[in-house]
């Protein structure tokens, strides 16, 4: 059985894609859409696979069947460094920052595709660099300033409070000005002030960017999200509005006994 | 290096200022030390030169390389053939001069190491590393291969285009060595002839490359073929000893010519004043350390800004965590094999100045040892630092000649005089593995952390 | 037809010296996930240890065995004193540390015994066996070292097969964690690993010494030779590292046969490079490393 909603023009789509890792079926024939400017949500219990179509979308994994499509064009042989130039930031489980650089360099680093001093020009140190440098920092600090972490900037991620490495790796999926955000569990492990905050600024993003956004605790879900998917051991199980979802049978037998609900 | 940022001016007139000061201090101290200092500080900023390139390779981009030696050999060779055999400028069809030797030496290590480093970036740690490893053992073996291009075992001789840096090809002495090492002079009245000399039959004990190999006194050939069908080192590593320990320094072999890196390094050296001793104030070692100085401070400008650049960061980055990276914007193979790039651009110049220290080239200067010489330095040093190449530098220059003064001294077995220095060097690569992973500037800085906030 | 025949015949037995030290690197690849690159120098050191032996008591076999023990011990020591403690720490700290013991092994040789060359008598003849009335390329000692080397490769099939001890072992390598569930003793069957693999680097280390000669660095080249083997076998496997490592010994005695001796090494990096080029995945593959 295959949930396929009535989108005409999803932003972002996986279609019919069939993953196998080390002789496991991951992904079984997921269609996913992802349409602008909303925020969808993409759920299922631990093990689901959802991590993987976010690997899948963004080129780390690649389908055994089935296509990802952008704006419409099949995106075939996507480099991960790739997809910030097209205008989609992904965000880690867990943090994923630098940890040998400060949180300031670690935002810059999300600017990295619009960087245009090449290495002969830094080798140099041509005055060009100089300003682009200082050009991409103002960028960076912009962000950080909205996520409330620029008194931060000179930290290392390991003197850094969980909570506060989630926003800098926030920042640093922000800083490149993404039209599509594919967050992976940006509340695991956050209080709940810090996750009111996350939910304000997610709907402070739309409909200037589209939001997938994979998550466990459900009040975020289904507070933020226009729409959900929801996939079971590697398979659509079912999709729909806050509402529809949370009111289906199937849902509530994937979930059943399962502590990530 | 904390303060630099408080300096006014762009990054541009912050790192030259500093390249160019630290240039304008060892310059004097070359011209008011002995020439055995002289030649010291010469092999220091030769090794500085290669280990800048280490400590972007090893130290920011977490690629364990043992093939910078071999990189190192290929600008040497470079350097060499390139000064032996042309006599103009390909295409430019300019006269030749020891200064297009070095670029050359520089395009060849450039090549070579996008053709290692773009296989190398594929390769996780070990494999990276035993991949290396067969650079480092079969390049200089390719020498062996082409005698008639190469010199074969006993290499090129080159001479210094001492005083008045006569890097005209037609002065160069351009027959090969085939003679051996009987055509090689024996005579090197500035260095240090006390030193243990390291003949033929009693080969280089160790694997590292000394200074004792460097400055022993006596050459004589080395036996080459060892009746076995594994080949044994003795095969790559027979040379060390001998033919590089001769430093020909007669004046009569050397040219006369115009403008050049020899006058310009020297800083605007008269030309007409020769001398048999010492030309425009300048002994042999001197001179020899004026160039290398001089190399090794325009390539530190360069490292500098690079491992202060954006590139920098990236090179951290992408060791990190190249997922992160990637997701990022970066191209993480990208990263590395820039990585490998610029470090054999490093090594290959740094090969092309042991050229002229050796006035010699040949598979025995730039074995395993040199290689792994390389890689003591930089961890010892520091691994992600450029001072740290600086001070691993100066480890490996300073550590065996205090090593032989104690030996003089305590009247050691010329055995552990031979190899205290190397038995030190692995030991402390342990130990700083193990208690201090950032080597000498790696501690330091962790203890004065609370003290100064690293700030860009 | 008959050279390649020769030439072939002549590599047999340095291919089963390669083996046995690329079946060292692998041991401890399968037990710790680190390259051993000091092995050829604790082979080198316990060759020396093999060589003082044989000077005072004249015996070729007690000074093998008196290798071995050096092996075992040293194997342990490596790995108690460096490798234990190093691994988690960095990346790249385990692939220097193991440098910085290899050359420290190799100074600390050059001090005991002199940097000069010295040769290791075979204890059976090395020259070529006389046979229908030609001498062929080989001897009754490649007799022994390719005896040597097939038993210890039967020895060590039956300790991993028939042992608690191997099993053991071999449960480690494969799967640390459910390992120690099921109650392995981990560290300890990791130790093993380099005791093992020390033994069996001794004994190549006095089987190649008559051919190669002794020298703190005489070894090298084998380095590179074994760990060529070795990753072409898949570092995983002591099969691959026994079937790659007698290959690489007959490829380097045909190519030094027909060109050069000094070809050799130029020809185990392109072997190398052409294994690292042709499997991307196989053994590097680094997508699936860590979790996304
Ligand atoms: N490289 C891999 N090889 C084999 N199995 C994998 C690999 N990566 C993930 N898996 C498995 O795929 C399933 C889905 O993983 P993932 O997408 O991370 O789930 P989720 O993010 O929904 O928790 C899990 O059972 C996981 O163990
Ligand atoms: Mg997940």
């Amino acid at each position: 059985m295959k949930y396929v909603l009535p989108l005409t023009h999803p932003l972002l789509q996986t279609v019919d894609v069939s993953v196998k890792l080390s002789g496991l079926q991951i992904l079984d024939n997921v269609s996913i859409g992802v349409p602008e400017g909303v925020v969808t949500g993409l759920i299922g219990p631990n093990g689901a696979g959802k991590t993987t179509v976010f690997n899948v979308m963004s080129g780390f994994v690649k389908p055994d069947a089935g296509v990802v499509r952008y704006e419409g064009r099949r995106l075939e042989h996507i480099h991960p460094h790739h997809l910030t130039r097209m205008g989609i930031s992904r965000t880690l489980q867990g943090v994923g920052l630098f940890p040998s650089l400060t949180a300031l360099d670690n935002v810059m680093m999300g600017a990295s595709s619009k960087a245009r001093a090449g290495i002969v020009a830094q080798a140099l140190a041509m005055p060009w660099v100089d300003r682009e440098r200082s050009r991409l920092r103002e960028q960076a600090i912009a962000v950080m300033t909205e996520l409330g972490v620029e008194g931060e900037a000179d930290r290392f991620p390991s003197e850094l409070p969980y909570p506060i490495q989630k926003r800098v790796a926030l920042a640093r999926a922000l800083v490149s000005d993404p039209k599509v955000l594919l967050m992976d569990e940006p509340a695991g492990g956050i209080g709940a002030a810090d996750m009111k905050d996350l939910e304000r600024l997610i709907r402070s993003w739309v409909p200037e960017r589209t939001v997938l956004l994979v998550e466990h605790h459900m009040e975020l879900v289904m507070e933020v999200c226009d729409l959900i998917w929801v996939l079971d051991a590697g398979k659509v199980i079912a999709a729909g509005t806050p509402e529809q979802v949370r009111n289906d049978p199937a849902v509530l037998a994937a979930y059943l006994g399962d502590e990530g609900a | 290096m904390h303060k630099l940022m408080m300096l006014p001016g762009s990054r541009l007139v912050q790192h030259a200022a500093i390249a160019l000061a630290i240039w304008v201090a060892l310059t004097r101290l070359n011209q008011s030390v002995d020439p055995l200092l002289s030649y010291y500080l010469a092999l220091v900023g030769m090794y500085a030169t290669a280990m800048f390139g280490m400590t972007i390779l090893v130290g920011l981009s977490g690629q364990v390389s043992l093939g910078n030696g071999a990189l190192m050999a290929v600008g040497g060779y470079a350097f060499a053939l390139t000064s032996l055999n042309w006599k103009t400028v390909p295409i430019l069809g300019l006269p030749w001069n020891a200064v297009w030797s070095v670029v050359f030496a520089g395009i060849f290590g450039i090549l070579v190491g996008l053709v290692i480093g773009g296989l190398a970036a594929r390769l996780k740690g070990p494999y990276l590393a035993g991949l290396t490893l067969g650079v480092a053992v079969g390049v200089p073996a390719i020498a062996n291969r082409f005698p008639g291009l190469f010199g074969g075992e006993n290499g090129l001789m080159l001479t210094v285009p001492y005083p008045q840096g006569g890097y005209d090809a037609s002065a160069v002495d351009t027959g090969p060595a085939d003679t051996g090492a009987d055509a090689i002079p024996t005579e090197a009245p500035d260095l240090p002839t006390e030193q243990a000399p390291i003949g033929g039959e009693s080969l280089a004990p160790s694997d590292l490359l000394t200074v004792d190999d460097l400055g022993g006194a006596v050459s004589s050939a080395a036996p080459s073929v060892a009746p076995s069908d594994l080949i044994t080192p003795d095969d790559l590593m027979g040379a060390t000893g001998a033919p590089i320990a001769s430093m020909p320094a007669e004046p009569s072999a050397l040219a006369s010519a115009g403008t050049d890196l020899g006058s310009t390094a020297s800083g605007g050296v008269d030309a007409g004043s020769v001398d048999v001793s010492a030309v425009g104030g300048l002994i042999l070692e001197q001179w020899q350390a004026t160039l290398s100085i001089t190399m090794a401070c325009i390539m530190g400008f360069v490292a500098l800004n690079l491992v202060r650049s954006r590139q920098g960061r990236t090179w951290q980055a992408v060791r990190d965590d190249s997922i992160a990276a990637a997701v990022s914007g970066i191209n993480p193979s990208r990263s590395k094999v820039s990585a490998f790039v610029v470090s054999s651009l490093f090594a290959a110049l740094a090969g092309a100045v042991f050229a002229q220290l050796l006035t010699y080239v040949g598979p025995g200067a730039y074995g395993l040892g040199l290689s792994l010489s390389l890689l003591v330095g930089i961890v010892l040093g520091g691994r992600a630092s450029l001072l740290g190449a600086i001070i691993g530098a100066v480890l490996l220059v300073w550590l065996p000649v205090v090593v032989d003064r104690l030996s003089a001294d305590r009247g050691w077995p010329e055995p552990v005089t031979n190899n205290a220095p190397n038995l030190l060097y692995g030991l402390l690569v342990v130990l700083v593995v193990l208690l201090a992973p950032g080597g000498i500037t790696g501690t330091i800085r962790q203890s004065l952390a609370p003290v100064l906030r690293r700030r860009d | 037809m008959t050279t390649f025949i020769d030439y072939l015949l002549g590599g047999v037995s340095s291919g089963a010296i390669i083996a046995l030290m690329a079946l060292a690197i692998v041991l401890i690849w399968r037990s710790t996930r680190v390259v051993n690159f000091a092995q050829v120098g604790q082979a080198m050191f316990t060759t020396y240890v093999a060589l003082t032996v044989r000077d005072a008591t004249g015996n070729w076999i007690i000074a093998l065995l008196a290798a071995i023990a050096a092996g075992a011990v040293l194997g342990l020591v490596v790995h108690w004193l460096v490798i234990r403690p190093v691994k988690r720490v960095d990346t790249s700290g385990a692939i220097i540390a193991t440098f910085g013991v290899l050359i420290s092994l190799q100074a600390l040789a050059g001090m005991l015994w002199g940097g000069d060359t010295r040769g290791y008598a075979p204890p059976v003849s090395n020259d070529g066996i006389q046979l229908a009335g030609r001498i062929w390329p080989f001897s009754w000692y490649d007799v022994l070292v390719i005896g040597v080397t097939i038993a210890l490769v039967i020895g060590l099939t039956l300790l991993f097969t028939r042992t608690n001890i191997g099993l053991a072992m071999r449960a480690s390598a494969f799967n640390p964690e459910v390992a120690r569930l099921s109650g392995v003793r981990v560290s300890r069957s990791l130790a093993y690993g380099w005791i093992l693999a020390g033994m069996v680097g001794a004994i190549a280390g006095v089987l190649v010494a008559p051919t190669s000669q002794v020298s703190p660095n005489s070894f090298d080249i084998l380095l590179v030779f074994a760990f060529t083997a070795a990753v072409i076998g898949g570092l995983d496997s002591l099969v691959g590292a026994v079937t790659f490592g007698i290959g690489t010994g007959l490829v380097i005695s045909l190519v030094s046969g027909y060109s050069d001796s000094s070809n050799a090494p130029v020809v185990a990096l392109v072997l190398l490079a052409l294994n690292l080029l042709l499997k991307p995945d196989g053994v590097f593959g680094h997508h699936h490393s860590r979790a996304v």
